[in-house]
């Protein structure tokens, strides 16, 4: 550890903290622009001054650049270091345009919160200002570069982090631009963190624009839904409306960046498709109303038909509670099937994707940007987990090898999609992201070709599809992973039964145990994989095949096929506008994850709580006069009479004489009672809760 | 007095291939592979005091001996031949004279460095002196000087010529290498310094034409003669001037390094022109600060310029005559340099347009007293910007206002420029 001194408080960092951190630890807050921790130093702006008093180096320094050593006494509020704060503020104000009024960024502007800091106020440059040409860079990102205080964060992101190739810093001196060579959408799946990154209002979030500033946004801690990573978000909504998404950060998870397709997936939520309206056969009643109706039809249905033929189904983007209490509900019924997933494969593959999983091997984002060789097994990052392969570009910018074998057919040879690069509108649309990978990768056929031995920190990429885990297969017994130890759990019957080659894990350590992510299907697939497990839960498919199941009740499900004719939807429950909504006997309208708490167990097993960001009900925005504003005093904002699966199942129950109700977080679920939302989440060990 | 770099330079055209070899040339580089180790080669030049003529004084041997000597991969030797600094054409006029100096100069040091691929960036402008360099390279090459196995040494040596979009910032060494690999051509955090990790990550010296042109002539005749070659017993050998301005003979000259200013423009220079009387001089390109009449004697070296309050730099002598105003002129050269940053560091991008635009102002009449006190603010400040270029424009800034500063205010009490600009 490495001892100094900053504005006369002792602070010990380990080697390689630079001094702009060291302050940070100690909550010394020191201005900047350029440095930003997952970009690094760049000394750029040179506002991070600070007085050298004392140790190996000595005068005014940028605390940035500039390593911890033991000895160093350092002031950051020394004259002339606060001189030359004041002289940068002075210079970047020298042809900022001060529109904060009608800039998006005002308020949430760092460059706001420096220029008041650092102390300049009287403006001495009397000549003309700078000015530029924006450009149309698509539909989800503004430019405006006369804010622009060349930081080169944006470019350092775009170019450097995310591997993108048609946006960049361009021409020099006092006209530094930072843009595309012509106006168009920006190709990178990583853009909107341009965003985030911009200390001032260069990149500002265009489906958001000039609707709310900062204090007005209702926000909290959030999860996104919108694929298996549970990258963490901060939604911000105001008057009933997602407005936009912005990064949280987790150093385990997402780091400080999410996707774009985390990022303006927004309109869902406030769509007027939306199902808010409880309907009992196509007619408006109220939730209350609707419960009752169901518990009705309900005890009609199994007087007529019996337990076994109904299916309770959740789904893996219903989160945790929801999908527990799904499972109680079929176990007061009696019920014939809790279904999960849609199809066996998917059931089987997910099931068995985390039985493979243990606390020690399962794979973070961020082992997998400090991994020093990737796997990558059956799977299409950039269309699945676009995050992930953010995090794979992290790890091969670092010097490590990546190889892809058992392809996924999405995927040529040389890394690149086979379909055209979609623009962020048509990612965002389609809900999918496509396009080069962002780093560089061996196409290799056999995994006897990957080095292992030679590596410290191997990471495995799988997609959870059959292709997927019959290669993992391979790997099993090219390596002799402890795949088996997960009992039923494992990959392959033939290879437990089987006598495992020799494992070289446990020839004294030599060599390490590649971890192993997984790349699954929903936010909640893991927990569902789990509860899936615990209550013996069968595909929907599966259960239908059978001929068994007359009717279903279902929980914020999606159904890839038409369901059969004959198949009752008793009741859907979602917040989506599905097939199942459409057919539904009763309607009734849930909250969207945005509205309540919840909790999200993540493609590694991490549990993570998600809080409530907004109230729910239609957006102001849209209203007509009849409805807004309000000429009624009451307290429910319309289509506000939504609430969350697991609220509904329990109501449920009790109509149904269920006479106490567990909360859902109980029994084997209890130890995420508690779960903090800002925290880095719990990693679920499968075989502990078992 | 003997010379090194201009010996035998015919005055109208370049020294040919055989002119050169007939006159001795590539048999320092056929001896040193015969009969010295690289190291022989390194102490040589350590020992000869030879300083970078790039502007900076480095001494070479020191820099060459900072490149590890265990690191696995190859290592790399860059020509700095990107000549921006206002006022300098001396390695210019050495290209277009003789080539061949430099390719044998390369070829030693690559030699003592351990090098087998080395590159000459060379500034867009430079066209004349690019296709000497490749014409002469292709001699070098046919004459078996270049490519593998040289003279049968098992030393092998590519070289090849990078004629660079350029721009003044290419001439940082962390930016050109920048440039060379293709990327934005701004400078780079040191440390890492480019003799442990320069271009393409590999240990890389940077030298300058006329400091790789003088290694034949060191290793040829040793330290002692080339020490001996100095106007002054502390410096050592010669440096190239080159004169412009209001001189009746603008022009550029090797003389012995340590010279005075006043016998470089009244003896080799011709003194004035007529009618002109000496009121200043920049005394190494652009951004060294201003000398005047005081400075007449100073001895033309690193330290010595340096005590007086400039920089040796680059050699390039920049003659005013009493009819300059020095606002005009301090004014045009950090036009240039404001034209010229990278556009990086605040400092340099934000705070040279500010200084800009304050002459500017001074020099229209509409100046401010607290003009100066900004001046003298940026004088400072801009020191902490990340590289040397903000620093070094501050150079004839800083000059102004310690020798000037009385024309500085006549400009502002008078309302106009007192020279009639």
């Amino acid at each position: 550890m490495i001892k100094l001194i900053i504005d006369n408080i002792p602070v010990e960092v380990p080697e390689g903290t630079t001094v702009l951190e060291a302050a940070q630890s100690v909550d010394i807050p020191i201005p900047h622009f350029c440095w930003h921790p997952a970009l690094g130093k760049a000394g750029a702006c040179r506002v991070c001054a600070v007085k050298m008093l004392d140790g190996p180096v000595k005068g005014v320094q940028m605390s940035c650049m500039l390593p911890a050593q033991d000895g160093m006494v350092v002031s950051t509020t020394d004259d002339e270091a606060m001189a030359m704060r004041k002289s940068v503020i002075e210079w970047l104000m020298i042809n900022h345009p001060h529109d904060c009024p009608v800039c998006d960024e005002g308020g949430e502007c760092q460059l706001q919160d420096f220029t008041i800091a650092g102390g300049h106020g009287i403006r001495r440059y009397d000549g003309k200002k700078r000015t530029y040409n924006n450009q149309y860079l698509g539909e989800f990102i503004e430019h405006e570069m006369n804010r622009c205080i060349q930081c080169y964060r944006c470019s350092r992101f775009y170019q450097e982090y995310a591997g993108g190739a048609d946006f960049g810093a361009m021409g020099r001196a006092a006209i530094v631009y930072f843009g595309r060579q012509d106006d168009g959408p920006l190709q990178s799946p990583f853009s909107g963190n341009l965003v985030d990154i911009c200390p001032t209002g260069v990149f500002t979030d265009k489906t958001a624009r000039f609707r709310a500033r900062y204090w007005d946004y209702d926000m909290a801690p959030s999860v996104c839904p919108h694929c298996s990573l549970g990258c963490n978000t901060v939604p911000m909504a105001r008057y009933r409306e997602l407005l936009k998404t912005t990064a949280r950060r987790n150093d385990h998870v997402n780091g400080w960046f999410i996707c774009d397709k985390g990022r303006f997936s927004n309109a869902g939520v406030n769509t007027p498709e939306r199902p808010r309206q409880a309907l009992v056969d196509g007619k408006p009643v109220s939730l209350d109303e609707a419960l009752d109706a169901l518990a009705t039809l309900l005890g009609e249905f199994l007087e007529l038909h019996g337990p076994d033929s109904l299916a309770i189904v959740g789904s893996t983007r219903m989160d945790l509670a929801g999908n527990i209490m799904a499972a109680r509900l079929r176990e007061m019924l009696g019920a014939g099937t809790l279904c999960l997933f849609n199809d066996t494969d998917r059931a089987e593959l997910t099931g068995k994707a985390v039985s493979l999983l243990t606390t020690e091997n399962s794979a973070s984002q961020e082992d997998v940007r400090s991994a020093d060789l990737v796997v990558l097994v059956g799977c299409d990052l950039l269309d699945e987990a676009p995050m992930m392969a953010l995090a794979v570009r992290q790890a091969w910018r670092s010097g490590a090898r990546v190889y892809a074998i058992a392809p996924h057919p999405a995927l040529l040879p040389e890394g690149e999609g086979t379909q055209p690069p979609l623009s962020p509108g048509e990612r965002v649309a389609e809900g999918r992201v496509r396009g080069p990978l962002p780093f560089k990768f061996e196409y290799i056929a056999s995994l006897a070709d990957v080095p292992l031995a030679e590596t410290k920190r191997p990471v495995i990429i799988c997609g959870t599809s059959r292709q997927g885990l019959e290669a993992l297969k391979n790997i099993q017994s090219a390596f002799a992973l402890p795949f088996t130890k997960g009992g039923s759990g494992g990959i392959s019957s033939s290879i437990e039964t089987a006598n495992p080659p020799q494992s070289p894990f446990d020839k004294g350590g030599l060599q390490p145990e590649p971890k192993l992510a997984f790349i699954l299907d929903g936010p909640n697939a893991f927990g569902c994989a789990e509860l899936a497990r615990q209550h013996h839960g069968v595909a929907l498919s599966a259960a239908l095949a059978d001929g068994r199941i007359k009717g279903i009740i279902s929980f914020e499900a999606d159904l890839h096929h038409e369901l059969p004719q004959g198949i009752a939807v008793l009741a859907a429950a979602d917040w989506r506008p599905t097939g199942l909504v459409a057919r539904a006997g009763v309607v009734l309208p849930t909250t969207a994850w945005v509205e309540q708490e919840g909790i999200y167990i993540n493609n590694e097993g991490r549990a993570q709580r998600f809080k409530k960001v907004m109230n729910p009900g239609l957006p102001i925005k849209g209203l007509t006069p009849e409805l807004h504003p309000p000429r009624v005093h009451g307290i429910d904002a319309p289509g506000g009479d939504v609430a969350p699966s697991a609220r509904l199942i329990a109501l449920l129950m009790q109509r149904l004489g269920e006479a106490v109700v567990d909360e859902p977080l109980s029994g084997p679920w209890k130890a995420l009672k508690d779960l903090d939302a800002t925290g880095a989440g719990v990693i679920i060990n499968q075989r502990e809760q078992a | 007095m003997d010379t090194i770099l201009f010996k035998n330079n015919p005055p109208d055209r370049a020294v040919t291939f055989d002119e050169y070899l007939a006159d001795g040339g590539f048999q320092t580089l056929r001896k040193a592979l015969a009969g010295m180790s690289p190291n022989d080669v390194q102490q040589a030049v350590i020992d000869s005091g030879l300083r970078g003529r790039g502007g900076a004084g480095f001494p070479t041997g020191r820099k060459w001996s900072f490149v590890p000597r265990d690191l696995p991969g190859p290592r790399y030797l860059i020509c700095n031949s990107d000549e921006m600094e206002p006022g300098t054409y001396k390695d210019r006029v050495l290209l277009e004279h003789n080539p061949h100096l430099l390719v044998e100069g390369m070829a030693l040091t690559s030699f003592a460095l351990g090098v087998e691929r080395a590159f000459i960036f060379i500034r867009r402008g430079y066209e004349q002196a690019a296709l000497n360099l490749r014409s002469a390279i292709d001699f070098a090459h046919k004459a078996g000087f270049l490519g593998s196995d040289i003279c049968g040494s098992g030393f092998s040596l590519e070289l090849d010529v990078h004629l660079s979009a350029g721009r003044y910032i290419c001439g940082e060494e962390t930016a050109l290498m920048n440039a060379l690999e293709g990327i934005r051509a701004n400078p780079r955090v040191k440390p890492p310094f480019p003799a442990v990790k320069g271009l393409w990550g590999q240990p890389t010296v940077v030298n300058n034409v006329e400091t790789l042109a003088n290694i034949p002539a060191i290793v040829a005749h040793g330290p002692a003669w080339f020490k001996a070659l100095a106007a002054t017993p502390e410096g050592s050998g010669t440096k190239l001037f080159c004169v412009s301005g209001h001189v009746r003979n603008p022009i550029c000259l090797e003389l012995p390094i340590g010279i005075p200013l006043g016998e470089i423009i009244d003896t080799h220079c011709g003194g004035m022109r007529p009618g002109s009387s000496f009121k200043a001089c920049i005394p190494g390109g652009a951004s060294t600060p201003y000398f005047t009449k005081e400075h007449w004697a100073v001895a033309m070296d690193f330290d010595p310029v340096a005590k007086a309050g400039s920089r040796l730099g680059t050699g390039g002598v920049v003659v005013f005559d009493q009819t300059t105003c020095m606002v005009a002129a301090t004014l045009n050269l950090v036009r240039f340099f404001a034209r010229e940053s990278c556009g990086w560091c605040t400092p340099c991008r934000e705070g040279l347009p500010f200084v800009q635009h304050i002459l500017e102002r001074i020099e229209a009449g509409h100046g401010e007293a607290s003009d100066i006190d900004i001046l003298r603010e940026h004088v400072h400040m801009l020191n902490y910007a990340f590289c040397a270029l903000a620093p070094g424009a501050m150079g004839p800034v800083e000059g102004m206002l310690r020798l000037f500063e009385d024309e500085v205010r006549e400009h502002i009490t008078g309302g106009k420029c007192p020279l009639g600009n």
